[in-house]
């Protein structure tokens, strides 16, 4: 079984690849470096993050800082060292205090 | 088990889920060894957290395009170099 990353030779999947740019956004930003700084205290490791990033199961959905920040709360989780809960409710309060959609 | 440079090879098709590092397009096909690039730890391990398992010996294989796509259009001398760990590897 292959993962959602081993794509070479696959025909008509995943279709065209969308090249166009944009400009990077705060929250990208963010997780590059929230993802960097725990690689860097040893929390977790580029293959551990690769792991979590090719297993997650709405893979194909996401663009790829929405995958790498999916993958950081999944570590994350799986370490003990925050409980989905835990980073659902900061979610919440983060949304009340600044506003969403 | 170790193999010699220029030695026939083939992927093995390992039935391996999770994170593998050898695309599954070489699985199953002939190559030939180029020459070993030194002993590493597996990321096959490493991706779980396991950081206490042995190193693996790591190769350069080569392979003919035309031997891993069925319709390859280009140069019939054209070849393609992947690094492989040892435990995808078997003789051919």
């Amino acid at each position: 079984m292959s993962g959602p990353h081993d794509l070479g030779g696959a025909k008509d999947f995943p279709g065209p690849i969308d090249k166009s740019q944009h400009e990077v956004e705060d929250w990208e930003r963010l997780t590059d470096a929230i993802t960097t700084a725990l690689d860097g205290k040893g929390i977790k490791t580029t293959d551990q993050h690769r792991r979590a990033v090719e297993s997650l199961e709405n893979y194909g959905e996401l663009g790829y800082y929405e995958r790498w920040a999916a993958a950081t709360e999944k570590l994350l989780v799986e370490k003990g060292i925050l409980t989905k809960e835990e980073i659902d409710e900061r979610a919440a309060e983060i949304k009340r205090e600044w506003g969403g959609e | 088990m170790s193999f010699a440079d220029g030695e026939s090879i083939r992927v093995r098709d390992l039935d391996k889920g999770g994170h593998v590092r050898a695309p599954r397009y070489v699985r199953g096909k002939r190559g030939e060894i180029v020459h070993l690039l030194g002993e590493f730890k597996n990321p096959e391990d490493l991706a779980y957290g396991e950081y206490e398992r042995p190193t693996k010996p790591l190769y350069r294989v080569l392979f003919r395009q035309s031997d891993l796509w069925e319709d390859y259009e280009g140069n019939s001398d054209d070849t393609l170099v992947v690094d492989i760990y040892e435990h995808w590897l078997e003789g051919a």
